[in-house]
């Protein structure tokens, strides 16, 4: 078998992506979540011996367990579907496996149940957050060939696939490995420097502004403008989200913006339909300013967040200023967008539009302290977005996935049985030219 | 979980969506036993899904176009795409509304694979049939009836089917590349056959092992593997296995499988023993901790003479 025997797995904390290299899509999208059956082996064990456990009770039980109790689980959405009689776990936190048992198990059933693959006939792509501990590697790569018995294996930085991804998109011209990636999903925002498919872990930094704090600060809104009223309380989350999912857009100004709704509230203002989950009752809400002040968070987080004010675009500059200084024209040229936090309309716009900005005014700077004898250049400040911007790690994992020279850069079986785990300490970058 | 479906959700999942909102696709997945799928489909339509199997032309042998064609009737295109072994076509307009008829649609869809793998099984089962009934003198069984059918379907693992007056005997071969593999194998596939002797599963079909040695029934094949990692699992299905098309179609249906379950449930052996690895290692790292020297606060000298304590 030839084609398409490369698993593309994207472990991230809220949701795994799955699928085969090669096709744009993900097949699964599903929480990375396993219901298990009461305190089972995993959860007294992977914890430090110093932590108190639930413990002796459990462990004894763990030696009696004689049946088939260790496949009673399942995941994803099955997982929360069964949340009453089972223990809903979730294995990965804050992008790392903390629970080896339950991920252990829960790629049992993401390999066998979802993808009906043979782990012997496949090549897998796993993804990892940038700064891994290498350890973590090595016990990924234990599961995988000795449980598994996986052909070949390669763990890919969530950063470098999302550069991938960006060479969907028809303004990118050199497939360059350089670039940076501002990753933003549910929990936390990332700002992630590459260069030569090599992150500069010294200079990442991490926003505690995401998806989740923008749909809270939409259920704000509504709740202070009054809106809240006509919404059922259990509903209200998801009235917020998908608000912001299907209503808002980054503005360019936003002075202007609130005097065209002002000047013009009805051809502005929105109307959502929504209808109660159980009752079937139907109610309404006028979606007014929270269409641009939702994102709004990202470029003025005083909006929202009391602890957190440093804009978005003043972190990316930062964070650019914070690596070597020879790749940084190459960071400003290629700034990629990924996840799910940054598919606001014009998302890219503004942030290219508020860090030109800030580059322009530090270069004029320069040149008035210079005595105006040296010019600049000028600098190139380009952000991309694409299509794939959602699971764009994901598709950069395809992209790479189903390139002839993959498998060259998979450790396979025989390498892992030559060198032990920590062959996958390194993994060749490729891709890029 | 501890039987695997037969269905592909995949197959599912992208066929309800896009009979809901018809729109381009273009998707390669696989499934077990080394099968591949394409669903391809523009935006009007029509939309196909190629499945390409191994041992396409065993099965074909044993009439599994027959089949397909009973289970898919006019879905089925004629000329199948490059490289697959079925095609079926389907076009947006023509599909069933949404509703039962359109689920059981999709249902069959995802159950492709298993249709085209149940044709031996279910020419087997009709030829008991008429050797039993060759037995008892009422007809003949046409010539041939008792030949192997062979199933390659995987590069060095059959299926042998043999069906007989009274029985249908369908011999696994199975090899394990792997060491550990092989072991924990083999004490499954003998508490296989040890299980059967509960009194709660008196009706299973019965099942023998053998390591090394093919067993008697297939012998007369030519080029067996003889040797240390290959064994045979032999089911023998009496007719109350599938006299009755439902019983039928669930035997079919898991036997089929089998091979893979027999695959997964070792995964999941060894899933279960390196979480009591772990376990067992926290346990003794307790044990490590607790027993560490405790360091008495010792007092330290300058070497004016003066003592201080460390913060």
């Amino acid at each position: 078998m030839s084609r398409s025997n490369v698993i593309v797995l994207d472990n991230g904390t809220g949701y795994t992506k799955m699928g085969f290299a090669g096709n744009s899509d993900p097949s699964f999208v599903f929480p990375t979540a396993i219901a298990t059956r009461t305190t089972s082996a995993g959860d007294t064990s992977s914890r430090r011996p110093a932590a108190p456990s639930a413990g002796g009770t459990s462990s004894s039980s763990l030696a009696s367990k004689r049946g088939i109790e260790d496949l009673d689980f399942f995941i994803g959405d099955e997982a929360y579907a069964n949340a009453k009689a089972y223990q809903v776990d979730q294995p990965i936190k804050h992008g790392l496996i903390e629970n080896w048992d339950h991920m252990e198990r829960f790629w049992e059933q993401c390999i066998f149940k979802y993808l009906r693959a043979e782990p012997e006939d496949h090549y897998f792509m796993l993804t990892e957050p940038p700064l891994n501990p290498p350890e973590n590697r090595e016990n990924t790569a234990e599961i995988m060939f000795e449980s598994f018995n996986i052909k070949g294996l390669y763990i890919a930085v969530q950063a470098v696939l999302a550069l991938a991804a960006s060479w969907s998109s028809s303004k990118v011209t050199d497939r360059t490995l350089t670039g940076t990636v501002i990753d933003s999903g549910d929990g936390v925002t990332h700002v992630i420097p590459v260069a030569e498919g090599y992150v500069i872990g010294s200079a990442i930094k991490h926003i505690p502004i995401a998806g989740r704090d923008i749909t809270y600060f939409v259920q704000q809104l509504l709740r202070e403008r009054g809106e809240a009223a006509n919404i059922p309380p259990e509903d209200s989350r998801r009235v917020a989200e998908r608000i912001k999912e299907d209503y808002s857009y980054v503005c360019q100004d936003i002075v202007r913006e609130f005097r065209r709704y002002d000047e013009d509230p009805y051809k502005y203002f929105e109307r959502f339909e929504g209808e109660h989950t159980v009752t079937g009752r139907k109610y309404t809400v006028d979606v007014g300013y929270e269409r641009f002040l939702a994102p709004e968070i990202f470029f003025n987080p005083e909006i929202a967040s009391s602890d957190f004010l440093t804009p978005l675009p003043e972190v990316v500059d930062g964070v650019i200023q914070q690596s070597p200084i020879d790749v940084r024209r190459g960071l400003y040229k290629n700034i990629v967008l990924s996840g799910g936090s940054t598919m606001f309309q014009h998302f890219g716009q503004r942030l290219k539009k508020d860090l030109r900005a800030i580059v322009d005014q530090r270069l004029a700077a320069s040149e008035t302290a210079s005595g105006s004898h040296m010019r600049s250049s000028g600098l190139e400040v380009n952000v991309i977005s694409h299509k794939m911007q959602r699971y764009a790690v994901w598709y950069g994992g395809s992209l790479l996935g189903s390139l002839p020279d993959f498998y060259s850069y998979c450790y396979n079986k025989q390498d892992y049985e030559e060198h032990g785990p920590s062959i996958v300490r390194k993994f060749s970058v490729f891709g890029g030219v | 979980m501890i039987l695997l479906e037969s269905e592909n959700i995949i197959i599912r999942d992208v066929l309800t969506d896009k009979f809901a909102r018809p729109s381009s696709v273009d998707q390669t997945f696989t499934d077990f036993d080394g099968v591949a799928y394409h669903i391809e489909s523009t935006k009007q339509g029509p939309i196909t899904l190629s499945m390409d199997i191994r041992c396409w032309s065993d099965l074909a042998k044993t009439g599994a176009l027959d089949i397909i064609k009973r289970e898919y009737g006019d879905w089925v295109r004629p000329e199948t795409e490059p490289d697959y072994s079925i095609t079926l076509e389907f076009d947006y307009a023509k599909v069933p509304p949404l509703g039962a008829e359109r689920d059981a649609l999709i249902q069959s869809c995802s159950l492709l694979k298993r249709n085209a793998m149940a044709a031996p099984f279910e020419r087997a089962f009709s030829l008991q049939k008429e050797l039993e009934a060759e037995v008892e003198g009422k007809a003949t069984a046409p010539a041939g009836a008792t030949d192997i059918m062979p199933i390659h379907y995987r590069d060095d693992e059959a299926i042998y089917v043999i069906p007989a007056a009274d029985r249908v005997t369908v011999v696994f071969s199975t090899i394990f590349k792997e060491e550990t593999d092989r072991i924990i194998g083999k004490v499954f596939l003998q508490e296989f056959v040890d299980a059967r002797r509960q009194p709660s599963i008196q009706n299973a079909p019965q099942v023998l092992y053998t390591n090394r040695e093919p067993p008697l029934e297939i012998r007369s094949v030519p080029g067996l593997k003889r040797g240390e990692d290959v064994g045979y699992v032999t089911f023998v299905l009496f007719p109350r296995h599938f006299q009755h098309p439902e019983v039928m179609a669930r035997s079919i249906s898991h036997i089929q499988l089998f091979i893979d379950y027999l695959h997964y449930h070792i995964k999941c052996s060894k899933a279960y023993l390196h979480s009591r690895m772990r376990h067992r290692v926290a346990e003794f790292l307790k044990v490590l901790n607790r027993a560490k020297p405790e360091q008495a606060e010792k007092e330290r000298k300058t070497a004016s003479g003066r003592t201080f304590r460390r913060a």
